[in-house]
């Protein structure tokens, strides 16, 4: 039941009317009221007696906050967080924050300054006001304008309140009532609708949910690159006829490239005669040969081939590669000796190339001429 | 009611005071330039290109500002628009002080040496637009069509306020369209030539926009501060309202704005793009002094004026407007400084009583000029049709 | 007779009373369609249908359908994007800068721009997306702690383009949404159907036209055009940064800020012109859409088409200038080369032709101006192709330079965006009042108060 006087409006026909109007109704000492007008109407804030828009200051705080959290947020994650150098420039590239300074500055007053204005300054949305639904508010939105005294001004009596808008000019009067009850109803949350309704918008929001995130994105197209248009090794395959692979295997005798069989398996002599070391030895390959050496070899044979070094105690002593027996073996036996290996050393194949061996015995056998030096080298050498 | 501003308005001679106090700043200045001539003449010959920048802006930016009142129609600005004319009579004073220039030629281009320049496969490819005769030709073009505009647009319109003719408007407006492509290409010609040519390698397309940007303001600066004086003073009847100031504060805050906007827009792409050839310019003004004049300037020119010019009240108020526009006016004696000094020192900053002689010749140009010929002229364009209504300009 | 300067023409012809203004504004609302509309939106949407059709197979076999080839990276995708942004421009322009210099003749098409540029917008924004060929990864382009724990990357221009354009569509947004407001409220008390009356009472927000409210609502709207101002140029600014900060000959040069401005401007002010000459055909606005109206925004034309030509010319002379010798070839090359083509087709459309609007006759002539209009886009889309396609195509090593030719893909998904930004414009006219029924009430003859306090000082800052 509509049973509270709300306030008492007024019509008025021109924009001039509403102006003098708004004067007296300010000047007669009204605190709670308003214009109602379909457009804004130039001077009205004065007539009104209205102090200036807050809005200023709405924009200024949260622009300089957007300027100051988007620049401090790029200088975090670029110069602190994760620094890259990107395109040759340092790690704190302030010129480069400026764009998304300003879009981050404008995105946030802007949207600041409006949501501040409808929710916080006019406490939108309120389609709830006595005001609504009236032939008043239907007039003033149209093209009458109108002014509207409210109940809870102190100095408000409906019939004096009508006396002045007459007396302002006002071509219509009227008084617009609401109810308490309807206005302050509050929704029981124990409704049984209401849970039904909260319990269907669950599940067809949790539904929609792990459809769209474990059904929807692993359908086709969005495969998520699971499956692209290439053969997986060892995966059936049609293509080379019935019950094949994708993975073939190679034809009899296929050797992988540097991986040539050995042919002279326990066959040291064989391997002495045929082999023959094709590098010559020149500095890069010496150098090759005695960094491979003092890796490999310098533990056991030492760093001069002398048979004792850091591993002594721990392992038998290989002889001396200083001996008769060894000078005189050609390079093709040392060769067998370092990729089968021999007594308690073991096959080197694995850690050295076929090219690293003959470097290394270049470089055993500088060390033997090194040790057995003849007065004819030092001729040799001027 | 529309005609009431004719009881407001009476016309009446500016100061003889205000005039005497121009010719002695314009005297000190003189002196200060030739003694700089004497001392050390290519750095005076430097600083005078800062003068000549300074009131070739001055007057080319208030021909535009003409101009562009007669093309979009404007109302609010007509009552200022008799400013602007007196204003723009500073071009017949600008290349009085190019002829000091043209005859230090040597000492400002490095292009005008012509074993360097055929030394360099670059500058040998611009000798054809680079070269000291058709230098001198496109200056004194430059000069001849301004002044035939400077006519066209402004002089005719002092006759309006003793015979005005019906289709005046109709027919400068016309003028006006056809000066905005030659202002484009005179004002870029100009920068191009004058400064950018001083680093003759260096390049960039934006830079007749950039003068543009600091030309406009600094004009709309000065008739801005002028208008501001001479109402206070009461010699533009009693209509100039706050709305009209508004309009001013409002443009000088948005050319601000522009000013940075294409000052930001050239620094970034050559930092970004970090090409040794466009690069060296902005090296040049990180070297050693100039590294601070070059920080400072983003204050200056941006952030001061920004703040100055930020606030409603502040567009508005004469006095608040006032400062701003000064400090306008200074900035660009700053902006020039900058663009045109680190050739002449490269490795720090100049900075001695030389340095202030453009400020004082321009001041005294400017005052001594507007002064002498505003003498027996309206200050409002009293038979332009449009007057009134400019006059009863409200937000 | 010198007094036609006095009189201004009034934004709207006639004396409307202000129930005509209700009446005639939401006449598009109330009445059921004609004909027309039927025809123009089943054109419209059978574009957009051939869009998503093309976009669909795109998904599926992935971005090799279009005809980008190697030193071409770069091709109708981008060259869409940047066109249909700078068709938005045109919108933010007139809402916000016509706004600011208080130009009132905008009223009648403030919020017709202003939607135009939401839409165009969105259709930008597809591009960008698709070209990625993964659309459903992109909420990576934004900042977050994801689970890679790495950013993005803050120095690239193409991720300062994701900041500029979401924030561009958002605050376009806002702006069009608080302008729409008292008009939605306007809708709520007139109308006599139910269900229209709870959707306008929901978007309207309960809206009472309190003049309590109008003052803060002005002071917002000269907030947001001031924001919105530097906004737009900044969007279009930091798309031509894309190019600009490469060292790529033709794209790194400092005049691209200003000068994709004043393009997009140019462009968008062509499209709204075209399409205001049919909205106000169709649905009667002719009265509220004058020839005045349009007879400006052809001058606006005129002027930023002029600009464009100013930096066409200084590319040109510049790239000379420099002595670079990549750089001028580049330029000889649009000129001459093998696209000289859509060059030509470029400078005729966006240089040559608008000059024609200097005279006043064929600038008041609507078929005329349509024409110049429609060409302008042309133009203005192959100023998009050259920038982007000629400089790749032909750069640094000659070894790789190829020949760009786009597929029926590509044309697909080109005619799927017009159709996508027509059908949203089309819906746009029947749902809500193309014409801001508030600002048209204030800006008619005898909608203010006739006496102003003209004494000096009496200044009252709203």
């Amino acid at each position: 039941m509509n049973n509270t006087i709300y306030g008492v409006t007024g019509i008025f026909e021109t924009p001039d009317g509403i102006i003098e109007a708004a004067k007296i109704v300010e000047k007669s000492g009204y605190k709670r009221f308003d214009v109602h007008t379909a457009y804004p109407i130039h001077g009205m804030p004065k007539a009104m007696n209205l102090g200036p828009s807050p809005l200023g200051y709405f924009a200024l705080v949260f622009g300089l906050t957007g300027a100051f959290a988007g620049f401090l947020l790029m200088t975090w994650i670029m110069t602190y967080n994760y620094p890259l150098i990107i395109s040759g420039k340092p790690f704190f590239p302030y010129p480069a924050f400026i764009p998304v300074t300003f879009e981050i500055t404008v995105l946030l007053a802007s949207v600041g300054t409006v949501l501040g204005m409808l929710f916080v300054l006019f406490k939108l949305p309120n389609n709830s006001h006595p005001l609504h639904d009236t032939d008043y508010m239907k007039k003033v939105s149209s093209d009458k304008f109108g002014v509207c005294l409210e109940a809870k001004d102190e100095k408000f009596s409906e019939a004096a309140a009508k006396e002045l808008l007459i007396s302002a000019g006002a071509s219509e009067v009227g008084t617009i009532y609401y109810d308490e009850e309807t206005l302050n109803f509050k929704p029981n949350i124990f409704d049984v609708k209401f849970n039904v309704f909260l319990l269907v918008t669950a599940i067809v929001i949790s539904g929609a949910t792990y459809v769209l995130l474990n059904k929807l994105m692993y359908t086709e197209p969005f495969n998520w690159m699971h499956h692209q248009a290439r053969i997986d090794a060892q995966v059936p395959s049609k293509f080379f006829g019935e019950n094949n692979f994708s993975m073939r295997t190679p034809p009899k005798g296929t050797a992988a490239r540097g991986f040539a069989p050995y042919q002279y398996k326990g066959q040291p002599e064989l391997a002495e005669a045929n082999l023959t070391n094709p590098l010559p030895p020149t500095r890069e390959n010496l150098e090759v040969g005695k960094t491979k050496y003092d890796i490999y070899c310098s533990p056991c044979h030492g760093y001069h081939a002398l048979g004792y070094a850091r591993l002594n105690g721990q392992f038998p002593n290989p002889p001396s590669l200083h001996s008769e027996k060894v000078r005189n073996w050609g390079d093709g036996r040392i060769f067998h000796i370092i990729t089968e290996g021999q007594n308690s050393m073991p096959s080197y194949s694995t850690q050295l190339s076929k090219e690293e061996k003959w470097k290394v015995i270049l470089y055993v056998r500088a060390l033997e001429r090194a040790m057995n030096a003849k007065e004819e080298d030092i001729n040799n050498d001027k | 009611m529309i005609n009431n501003w004719k009881n407001d308005y009476v016309a009446k001679p500016l100061p003889t005071k205000a005039l005497l106090t121009g010719f002695v700043i314009l005297a000190l200045g003189l002196l200060m330039m030739a003694l700089a001539f004497a001392i050390d003449h290519q750095r005076a010959a430097f600083n005078g290109i800062i003068t000549m920048m300074f009131l070739l802006s001055v007057a080319l930016g208030s021909l535009f500002i003409i101009a562009l009142e007669y093309l979009v129609s404007a109302d609010w600005s007509v009552p200022f628009r008799r400013v602007a004319e007196i204003l723009s009579v500073v071009i017949f004073a600008v290349p009085i002080f190019a002829i000091p220039l043209f005859f230090n030629m040597h000492d400002l281009f490095h292009w005008t040496h012509l074993e360097d320049v055929l030394n360099d496969p670059i500058l040998k490819s611009k000798m054809a637009y680079l070269n000291e005769e058709f230098f001198s030709i496109r200056t004194i073009v430059t000069f001849l069509i301004l002044f035939l505009f400077w006519y066209l647009l402004a002089g005719r319109s002092f006759k309006q306020d003793y015979a005005p003719k019906a289709n005046f408007i109709k027919i400068t407006t016309k003028f006006a369209a056809i000066f905005m492509p030659i202002f484009a290409i005179t004002l870029t010609v100009m920068a191009v030539d004058w400064m950018m040519s001083l680093e003759p390698h260096w390049f960039s397309t934006i830079f007749g926009v950039y003068y543009f940007a600091g030309s406009f303001t600094t004009a709309l600066a000065v008739i801005t501060l002028i208008v501001i004086l001479l109402n206070e003073n009461n010699y533009m009847g009693k209509m100039i309202n706050r709305d009209h100031y508004y309009n001013f504060g409002g443009l000088l805050f948005a050319f601000t704005n522009f000013w940075a906007y294409i000052a930001f827009s050239q620094f970034l792409l050559i930092w970004y793009a970090n090409i040794p050839e466009e690069t060296s310019w902005f090296l040049h003004r990180s070297e050693g002094s100039w590294m601070f004049v070059s920080i400072l300037m983003v204050v200056v020119h941006f952030v001061v004026p920004y703040i100055l010019l930020l606030s409603q009240p502040s567009k508005s108020d004469p006095k608040r407007l006032k400062v701003a526009a000064i400090w306008l006016i200074l900035v660009h004696f700053y902006d020039l400084y900058w663009l045109i000094m680190p050739t002449y020192g490269k490795h720090g900053a100049p900075f001695s009583w030389m340095e202030f002689y453009p400020l004082v010749v321009s001041v005294g140009v400017v005052m001594v000029v507007f002064l002498l010929f505003a003498r027996n002229k309206n200050l409002l364009p009293i038979g332009d049709p449009k007057l009134p209504k400019g006059l009863h300009f409200h937000l | 007779m010198s007094s036609d300067f006095l009189h201004e023409p009034s934004v709207v012809e006639g004396r409307p009373s202000f129930a005509d203004i209700d009446r005639q504004i939401s006449a598009p609302l109330d009445q059921k369609p004609d004909y027309k509309y039927f025809i123009a939106l089943g054109i419209s949407s059978t574009m957009l249908l051939i869009g998503v059709f093309f976009i669909g197979i795109t998904f599926y076999y992935g971005i090799g359908l279009w005809g980008n080839n190697n030193p071409v990276g770069w091709a109708f995708g981008i060259v869409n994007f940047v066109f249909w942004v700078g068709i938005g421009h045109a919108g933010t322009l007139i809402s916000a800068i016509l706004f600011l210099f208080r130009q009132k003749w905008r009223t009648g098409i403030a919020r017709f721009a202003e939607g135009m540029t939401i839409f165009a917008v969105m259709t930008a924004g597809i591009f960008p997306l698709i070209h990625v060929g993964r659309p459903w990864l992109a909420g990576y382009l934004f900042p977050y702690p994801n689970q890679h724990e790495i950013w993005v990357n803050f120095t690239s221009p193409l991720l300062w383009d994701v900041f500029a354009v979401s924030t561009y569509f958002t605050v376009s947004f806002i702006f069009w949404y608080v302008g729409l407001i008292p008009d939605f409220a306007t809708l709520r008390d007139r109308t006599t159907s139910k269900i229209k009356k709870i959707i306008y009472s929901i978007f309207s927000l309960g809206w009472r036209f309190s003049n309590r409210h109008w003052k803060n609502y002005e002071m917002v709207y000269l907030i947001l055009a001031g924001f919105a101002t530097p906004l737009v140029l900044s969007v279009h600014t930091i798309v031509s940064f894309d190019f600009a900060v490469s060292i790529m000959p033709g794209w790194h040069t400092t005049i691209f800020p200003p000068y994709f401005v004043a393009g997009a401007v140019f462009s968008g002010f062509a499209m709204v012109q075209n399409v205001l000459i049919f909205v106000r055909k169709i649905f009667n606005f002719e009265h509220i859409i004058t020839v005045d109206t349009l007879e400006k925004m052809n001058k606006v034309i005129l002027a930023t088409g002029t600009m464009v030509g100013y930096a066409y010319a200084m590319e040109f002379f510049m790239a000379w200038y420099s002595g670079n010798q990549a750089e001028s070839f580049v330029f000889l090359n649009r000129a001459l080369g093998p696209y000289a083509w859509a060059y030509w087709i470029m400078v005729s459309c966006n240089v040559v032709f608008p000059q024609l609007f200097w005279f006043k006759k064929l600038r008041r002539s609507l078929p005329f101006m349509f024409v110049i209009g429609v060409l302008v886009n042309v133009g203005m889309w192959f100023e998009r192709f050259v920038i982007i396609v000629t400089s790749l195509a032909n750069d640094f090593l000659p070894s790789s330079w190829a020949y760009f030719k786009p597929t029926l893909t590509d044309f697909g998904i080109l005619l799927g965006s017009f159709g996508l930004f027509f059908t949203l414009l089309l819906i746009f006219i029947r749902t809500m009042p193309v014409i801001s029924i508030a600002e048209v009430k204030a800006a008619i003859h005898g909608s203010q108060p006739t006496h102003h306090d003209h004494e000096r000082g009496e200044y009252n800052n709203e």
